[in-house]
């Protein structure tokens, strides 16, 4: 609070609106991007757990199939992990 | 614990107004930019070292060193230590099967033998058996036979009586017919003074006796 | 209120180190030694007496042999892609070691939180695959990779292009952004609570009740730190077996 309060008082330069406005950006863009994988993955995870009870012996195979899907459902968080070491910090 | 370097000042974003960051522990004894001017008023990041190279941009040295060891570790890999380790694995596994086809070739053959030795009793058994049948159809033979000679001389024995007897009975009946037709012929003889035939007589007596 | 606010250092600042010597530095170092273990490791346990039952060294060198026999090349490449193991036994060996010491005392830093090392691994399996592909399929490997069989004539254009940059650029792109960005997420956690822990301890302030609060981010940062124990392996293991499908793949294009 005191720090938008500072912001808004501040009678800021270009430079330092773009940080601020960076540093604004960048958590967005993590927040937003965790959403959908956050989903994603807890949906995957969920089935698979549902598909080893339903066959164990099948287990080995939906584990692995399992770690790809988070592979590359994770992907996506990452990226927007990356931009908000690019932007933010 | 903290390697990860702090360096508290001079850095980023930070919310409160100036004047009390120079209070700052500035820990970190191995922190890798302390050349760094830290001077807490200044607002703005000083240039230099720490925002340079973007934190995403690959640095040659690390890339050259990583390269290095890891083709160094492939292929040492590749060519020496796997096939090395490998080789002692398979040489075991191999072993193990080995030694696995033999149990079961042994439990094989215990199994044959156990069905020959059972096909051996279950012959003895049948062997054992017509022999006690035979023996018994033998007894048996043997019994009736004696039975049948028993009962027969005790036939005979009982029949040979039985004429005995019976050749005793007509005796006596006859003595006894005699005596009686003697008799009774006196007795006529007394009553009518003449002496009745004899055959007469016997008839008379003979069926006063069969009554 | 603290007294003193808390500031995040630069990101380099806790990435980037002091060169050792001008072209070593700590995250060289790492991946050297994660070179030298791995080669230490499997040397020794070559060297014991195979015929026994496996112990220490050479347990922990076959039980990796075999997780990666059983768990990444059979479950992906099947039976044929047996000679792929020393390849992919060696990527997830360094990949773990250079992840590992991101939790170990007094090193502190996973050596894959840098970029170099695996867009070096991701550039590394983007050529192989690819020769790969080349090698078992010939030319045609390049349509088959672009137009996968069973596409209608209509769509190939824009199947095409998808598939084109899903397969040769984003490949290796999300190969080099995840393992990087889980390792350097995880740095970043453990250095936000140590720094969290340490500043409250520190703090200069009148209210009693804050110094012991430091406990909190202090059980959190024991807690992330058992939890990148499991990312270190769980990175390596999402690596080789995507290094593992992308050959496979390549290699028979009908899976």
């Amino acid at each position: 609070m005191e720090a938008l309060a500072h912001l808004a008082a501040a009678s800021l330069t270009g430079d330092e609106t773009k940080k601020a406005y960076a540093a604004l950006s960048s958590g967005f863009a993590y927040g937003l991007a965790a959403i959908g994988p956050g989903i994603g993955i807890g949906y995957l995870v969920g089935k698979s757990v549902e598909a080893m009870a339903r066959q164990p012996e099948a287990a080995g195979m939906v584990r692995t199939t399992m770690f790809l899907g988070i592979a590359f459902t994770e992907a996506l968080a990452l990226i927007g992990f990356v931009v908000f070491i690019l932007v933010g910090l | 614990m903290l390697t990860a370097v702090i360096h508290l000042q001079g850095a980023g974003w930070h919310a409160s107004s100036s004047g009390t960051a120079s209070t700052s522990p500035a820990t970190g004894s191995d922190a890798p930019a302390t050349s760094e001017a830290t001077t807490g008023t200044e607002e703005h990041v000083p240039a230099g070292d720490l925002t340079k190279p973007g934190p995403i941009v690959p640095e040659m040295k690390e890339l050259a060193w990583g390269a290095g060891s890891f083709i160094v570790l492939a292929v040492l890999m590749r060519w020496f230590l796997f096939p090395r380790l490998k080789r002692s694995m398979d040489a075991r596994y191999q072993g193990i099967q080995a030694d696995h086809a033999a149990a079961e070739s042994a439990r094989q053959a215990a199994r044959t033998e156990v069905a020959d030795y059972e096909a051996q009793v279950a012959a003895i058994r049948a062997e054992a058996n017509q022999v006690v049948d035979a023996a018994r159809n033998e007894v048996e033979a043997e019994r009736q036979a004696k039975v049948a000679a028993l009962q027969a001389s005790l036939g005979e024995q009982r029949s040979a009586a039985a004429a005995e007897a019976e050749a005793a009975r007509q005796a006596a009946q006859s003595q006894i017919a005699a005596a009686v037709g003697d008799v009774a012929g006196r007795a006529g003889e007394l009553a009518t003074g003449r002496r009745p035939a004899d055959d007469v007589v016997s008839r008379v007596v003979s069926e006063v006796m069969a009554r | 209120m603290l007294a003193e606010s808390f500031k995040f250092p630069l990101i380099n600042s806790i990435l980037r180190w002091k060169d050792l010597f001008s072209t070593f530095n700590k995250v060289a170092m790492i991946a050297v030694a994660a070179s030298l273990i791995g080669i230490v490791v499997f040397l020794l346990a070559g060297s014991k007496d195979g015929s026994k039952a496996p112990k220490g060294v050479r347990n922990l060198a076959e039980s990796t042999v075999e997780f990666i026999e059983n768990g990444i090349v059979m479950q992906t490449m099947g039976k044929d892609g047996l000679g792929w193991t020393p390849f992919l036994l060696s990527l997830f060996v360094f990949i773990y070691l250079c992840n590992a010491p991101g939790i170990i005392p007094i090193l502190q830093m996973p050596a894959t939180a840098r970029m170099a090392i695996p867009l070096f691994l991701a550039l590394l399996v983007w050529v192989v695959y690819n020769g790969v592909g080349f090698k078992h399929q010939g030319v045609k490997y390049l349509t088959h990779t672009i137009w996968p069989p069973g596409v209608p004539t209509m769509l190939k254009p824009l199947v095409g292009l998808i598939e084109f940059v899903s397969n040769i650029i984003v490949r290796p792109f999300s190969l080099t952004v995840r393992l990087f960005a889980n390792m350097l997420a995880g740095h970043i956690l453990l250095v936000t609570f140590a720094l969290l822990t340490q500043s409250l301890i520190t703090a200069e302030t009148k209210q009693f009740m804050l110094k012991p609060m430091a406990i909190l981010p202090f059980f959190m940062l024991v807690f992330l730190t058992a939890f990148e124990v499991l990312v270190a392996f769980l990175q390596a293991y999402i690596f080789t077996i995507l290094t593992a499908v992308y050959i496979g793949g390549a290699a028979h294009p009908e899976h």
